[in-house]
C-alpha cells in the first residue's frame, strides 16, 4: 500500500522542514528581544535546533560538537557574563539608519540566494562508506591523515586564546578619565 | 528536502545575524549576533557535505567551530575589561580611540 522509503522521506522532509522553520524563528528572536538573557535563550535554542539539523544531515559527530561546545560551553559563558555585568534592557527604536541597515539586509538576502541557487552543482562521487558518514571515526579518519595541518595550526590557535584571556584577566587596568 | 531549502534557511539566518550585528548597540548581543552568521556558514558547510558525499565540509566546520570558540572566550574577556573601566555597555559611547 505505501512503500516505506516514501513515508521516510516524507516524514524526513516534514522534520527538516519544521526544526529549519524553529531556527529561523528563534534567530529572529535573538535579534529582537530587548533583554540579553532571553536573547541568550533564544541562541540556545537554535543551536539546539541546528544541532537536530546536523543529525538529519548525517553529522552526528558534529552534532553532539555543537550541543557541547556551543550549548554548553560557550552559552554558559555568555550567561555567566550577563549575570556578572547585569542584563539591562536596551530601548529598541526605529531609526532611520536601522530602516537603512533593515533594507540592506533584505538586499543581502536575495543577492545571496539568487547567487547560490543560480548556479550549477557538480555532483562528486565522494570515496566515504555510507555506513560510517559523520561518525567520529569517519571524522578522526579524515581529521588525522588529510587534514592534519589544520588540526595542529586549531590547537595553536587555542593555546593563544587560552594565554590571550589570561593575560586581559590578570592584569588590572587603571579607569580611563572621563571626558 | 532539497538543495534550495538549505540554501534559504541558511542565508535567511545569516542575514538575520548581519542586521543584528548593525542595529543592536549591546556587545554581547552583537557576539550572539556573529555567532548565528558562523553557525548558518557551519550548516551549510554540513548539509553540502551530506548531498556531495563527501567529509571535506564537516572537518571545515569543525575548524570553524574551534575558531567561533577562541573568539568567543577573547570577545568577552575584552568586554569584561571594557565594562571594568568605564561602567557602560554601549558601543556607541566607546569613542576614546577616535582621535
Amino acid at each position: 500500500m505505501f512503500d516505506l522509503a516514501t513515508v521516510f522521506e516524507f516524514t524526513r522532509d516534514t522534520v527538516i522542514f519544521t526544526v529549519g522553520l524553529t531556527a529561523v524563528l528563534a534567530s529572529l528572536g535573538v535579534i529582537l528581544c530587548s533583554s540579553p538573557i532571553y536573547c541568550a535563550l533564544y541562541l540556545i535554542s537554535h543551536m539546539i535546533c541546528l544541532a537536530l539539523l546536523f543529525l538529519l544531515y548525517n553529522a552526528e559527530f558534529l552534532a553532539v560538537v555543537q550541543i557541547i561546545v556551543y550549548a554548553g560551553a560557550v552559552m554558559i559563558l555568555f550567561l555567566f557574563i550577563i549575570a556578572l555585568l547585569g542584563g539591562k534592557k536596551e530601548v529598541q527604536e526605529l531609526t532611520f539608519e536601522r530602516s537603512i541597515a533593515v533594507a540592506f539586509i533584505f538586499t543581502l538576502l536575495g543577492e545571496l540566494y539568487l547567487s547560490a541557487t543560480v548556479g550549477p552543482t557538480k555532483q562528486i562521487e565522494g570515496k566515504i562508506n555510507p555506513e560510517i558518514f559523520g561518525t567520529a571515526k569517519a571524522i578522526g579518519l579524515e581529521l588525522y591523515s588529510k587534514h592534519l595541518v589544520a588540526f595542529e595550526l586549531a590547537s595553536a590557535l587555542l593555546l593563544v586564546a587560552a594565554v590571550g584571556v589570561i593575560c586581559l584577566a590578570k592584569f588590572s587596568f587603571a579607569p580611563l578619565k572621563r571626558r | 528536502m532539497g538543495q534550495e531549502f538549505v540554501l534559504l534557511i541558511s542565508s535567511s539566518v545569516f542575514c538575520i545575524g548581519a542586521c543584528g550585528f548593525i542595529i543592536r548597540k549591546n556587545p554581547l548581543i552583537m557576539f550572539m549576533s556573529v555567532e548565528l552568521m558562523l553557525n548558518s556558514v557551519n550548516f551549510l558547510l554540513i548539509a553540502y557535505s551530506s548531498f556531495l558525499n563527501s567529509l571535506d565540509g564537516q572537518i571545515f566546520a569543525l575548524i570553524i567551530m574551534t575558531v567561533a570558540a577562541a573568539e568567543v572566550v577573547v570577545g568577552l574577556a575584552i568586554i569584561l575589561t571594557i565594562f571594568r573601566t568605564r561602567q557602560e555597555m554601549d558601543v556607541d559611547h566607546i569613542n576614546a580611540l577616535k582621535g
